[in-house]
This record gives C-alpha cells, sequence and structure tokens, in this order.
C-alpha cells in the first residue's frame, strides 16, 4: 500500500477543501432559484447536495474532535488500510473527472425536500473551517492508530487518516455533482470547476 | 540550507549582524506545492511566513455578492502569505492560493516572534519590510481610487512590465479592478512612453 507522509497529505486535504470553501463562497452570490432548482425529477438541487454534505460533517467532525483525546503522537508515514483506501478510490472521480459510479445515499444523510439556501451554505463553510482546525490538529497526532466508527455502522472503524481522506473525496465527489448540475440548470460549462482548470 | 536568494533579499531590506542572520536563517523549512494549491482560506489565522523561491501566487477577496478582487501577486524573491493576518494572528479575509506549482522557504509566527523578542535587529527589519509593505498598498489603494483604467494600467506595465509575462491577464485585470474585455483593449492600444 502506498506510504503518505503525513504532513503532506494533510495540507493537500486542507487545500482541497479551501478550494470546496471558494466554489461556496462563489455561490452565495448565484440566483437562489438556480441553487434550489432539481436538474431532473428526483435529482438533488445544489442546496440539497450540500445539506447532504452537512448531514456528514454532523456525524464525522465531533467523532473526529472526540478521537483527538487519544493521546497518540503524530508519526511521519502514513499507510492507508485496505478497507479505508477502497472508500476513498470508490469516491474519487476518475482521471478524466467523471464520476465512476452511482450511488444510492443512506436514509439518514438525504436532505430535505425543501432546504433554505442561506443557512445550508453558512452551516456548510463553518463545517469547513472547523475541519480545516482539525486536519492542522491532526499534525500532532498518529493517523495510523486512531481509529472512528463510520456513519453507516459502528462495528466498522477506520483509520483517522482514512476517515479524513473518505470525506474530503466524497465531498469532491459531490462538487463535481454541483458542477454538472449547475451545466444542465444554465446550460453553461465550467462555471464552477470542482477541479482546477488547466492555465 | 537557506539559499542565498533569501539572504540577498533581507540584506536590500536592512543588514543583520552575522549573529542576528544565523539565527534568522535556522528558522526556514523548505516547503513545495502544486499549482492551484490553496495555502489559506477566510477565517483561518495565517500560521506561516513563506519566502518564494520558485513559482506564481494571489491573495484574492470573494465577497457576499459575488465579486472578487485579486489583492496581491507575489512571485521571486519577496515574502508571501496572507501578512496582515500573519503578522496580527487574526483571521485572513481572503484566500491564498499558489497560480503555478511553487517551491519556498516558510517559517511559524510563535518562531518569527520569538526571534523579534530576542533580536531588536530582527525587529527592525522586519519592521523595514512591513513599512516598504504598507506604502506600496496605500499607494495602490490612491491608483483604485482616483485613477481610469488606462492610467491604472500603464503605471502596473511602467512599474512592473515583467507581469504581462507572467501573470495570465485575467488575473491582472481583476488585480487593477477593470473587466477583462477592457485589459485586452487597453493592451492592444496603449503605448507606453
Amino acid at each position: 500500500m502506498k506510504q503518505f507522509r503525513s504532513e503532506t497529505l494533510l495540507e493537500q486535504l486542507q487545500s482541497d477543501v479551501r478550494r470546496q470553501m471558494a466554489i461556496v463562497e462563489r455561490l452565495r452570490a448565484d440566483d437562489p432559484g438556480q441553487l434550489l432548482a432539481q436538474p431532473a425529477t428526483g435529482k438533488w438541487s445544489v442546496v440539497q447536495v450540500l445539506e447532504h454534505l452537512n448531514s456528514y460533517d454532523g456525524y464525522y467532525l465531533p467523532a473526529i474532535e472526540t478521537s483527538f483525546s487519544a493521546n497518540k503522537p503524530a508519526r511521519i508515514y502514513f499507510s492507508p488500510g485496505w478497507l479505508g483506501h477502497y472508500f476513498t478510490q470508490l469516491m474519487l472521480p476518475k482521471e478524466n473527472g467523471q464520476l465512476k459510479s452511482r450511488m444510492k445515499s443512506p436514509k439518514n444523510h438525504r436532505p430535505s425536500s425543501h432546504p433554505d439556501v442561506v443557512p445550508v451554505l453558512s452551516v456548510f463553510l463553518q463545517n469547513q473551517r472547523r475541519l480545516l482546525a482539525l486536519l492542522e490538529e491532526a499534525k500532532t497526532k498518529d493517523l495510523g492508530v486512531i481509529r472512528i466508527p463510520i456513519s453507516l455502522t459502528k462495528l466498522v472503524k477506520l483509520k483517522l487518516g482514512d476517515i479524513f481522506c473518505f470525506l474530503i473525496a466524497h465531498q469532491q465527489r459531490h462538487f463535481l455533482q454541483i458542477e454538472h448540475t449547475l451545466e444542465a440548470l444554465q446550460g453553461v460549462r465550467g462555471k464552477y470547476p470542482a477541479t482546477p482548470p488547466v492555465m | 540550507m537557506v539559499s542565498n536568494q533569501l539572504k540577498e533579499f533581507t540584506e536590500n531590506i536592512f543588514r543583520l549582524p552575522e549573529a542576528e542572520w544565523q539565527a534568522f536563517a535556522a528558522i526556514w523549512q523548505p516547503f513545495s506545492c502544486r499549482r492551484k494549491t490553496m495555502l489559506t482560506a477566510p477565517g483561518e489565522t495565517e500560521r506561516y511566513l513563506y519566502f518564494v523561491l520558485e513559482g506564481l501566487q494571489r491573495s484574492y477577496y470573494i465577497g457576499e455578492n459575488g465579486e472578487e478582487a485579486t489583492i496581491v501577486f507575489t512571485y521571486p524573491p519577496s515574502f508571501s502569505g496572507v501578512a496582515d493576518s500573519f503578522l496580527t494572528q487574526t483571521p485572513s479575509l481572503y484566500f491564498f492560493e499558489t497560480l503555478t506549482a511553487s517551491n519556498f522557504l516558510r517559517t511559524t509566527y510563535v518562531q518569527l516572534d520569538d526571534l523579534m523578542n530576542r533580536y531588536p535587529a530582527i525587529q527592525k527589519m522586519i519592521l523595514k519590510a512591513t513599512a516598504a509593505a504598507l506604502k506600496g498598498v496605500l499607494q495602490r489603494q490612491i491608483e483604485l481610487q482616483c485613477f481610469s483604467a488606462e492610467e491604472k494600467f500603464k503605471t502596473l506595465l511602467r512599474r512592473s512590465p515583467h507581469v504581462l509575462q507572467i501573470i495570465p491577464h485575467k488575473y491582472l485585470a481583476s488585480y487593477l479592478g477593470i473587466d477583462p474585455a477592457t485589459f485586452s483593449k487597453l493592451l492592444g492600444t496603449v503605448r507606453l512612453s
């Protein structure tokens, strides 16, 4: 299994989170009607996608915080576990930027049918600031020894490093969905690139 | 370990005695990252002072209504990072990102603050660097408030003609607070004399 320098991995994840924050900062200026519009029946609006992400942060951020009480000092390298690596890879977009497979969200993470734009966006940004602080604090923790139960079942615990990778890859996946949703609604391409454009 | 670039750069600001230079040189760590790495976001307090060895970076603000303003570019040799947040240790109001793959030296607030407490000469050097930056910012404030698009364009190209080669024009337009279309038009018509 590939090894990562723990600090480099955490800083790369921080960069990904900050980039997602910049996209949401720009969304705040968009027409709320567009953010609430479903591109097709049964498909989520942009705000529903963000509410879905908020529900994951609602579980994982406190879980990560609790795990930090363990006194396990940092190690220079981190190796993902096989299951954690599998989950992260499942979430990440393909090389060409397309999603790998369609997935169905668990019931407790489905968004409401009529979410409010302003609170959903500001809760998302608040959560990301908290996530950034946790990633920073994690520089002093052992990413491979601390374990956190996943939201589906308490029976499966993943390494702290894998939880961060999975959580942020999951967000990356949904930012791609947001990009596609807005393209479908506005007929414009590349206005909200989830992955940075080539300069 | 620490580059001559940093030594030359700081000597131009203020020449540190040898012992102070040794102490100052010892707090820097190399740091590299890919293009489009977001190094600081609004709400975060800047932890690092960077010294740019290679690459191009920009700081930009996104307003509540989506207006976007490029605040500053940095490229070698220069200090970089969200300077106001770093110096005041209060949350940043804007984003700081790399536009190209970048090599830096970087240090933390704790380390620099400790040196400033111990060595008046280092404090003086940082004060001089901050003063020069403040002068630049206030000059730019005048240009942004009083100059026409054409005057802003001319002033920028007189002061830093090389930026046309290294910085994408859409970001230069955002830096001057003018429309990208206006920027291209000026590029085609304005003669610098």
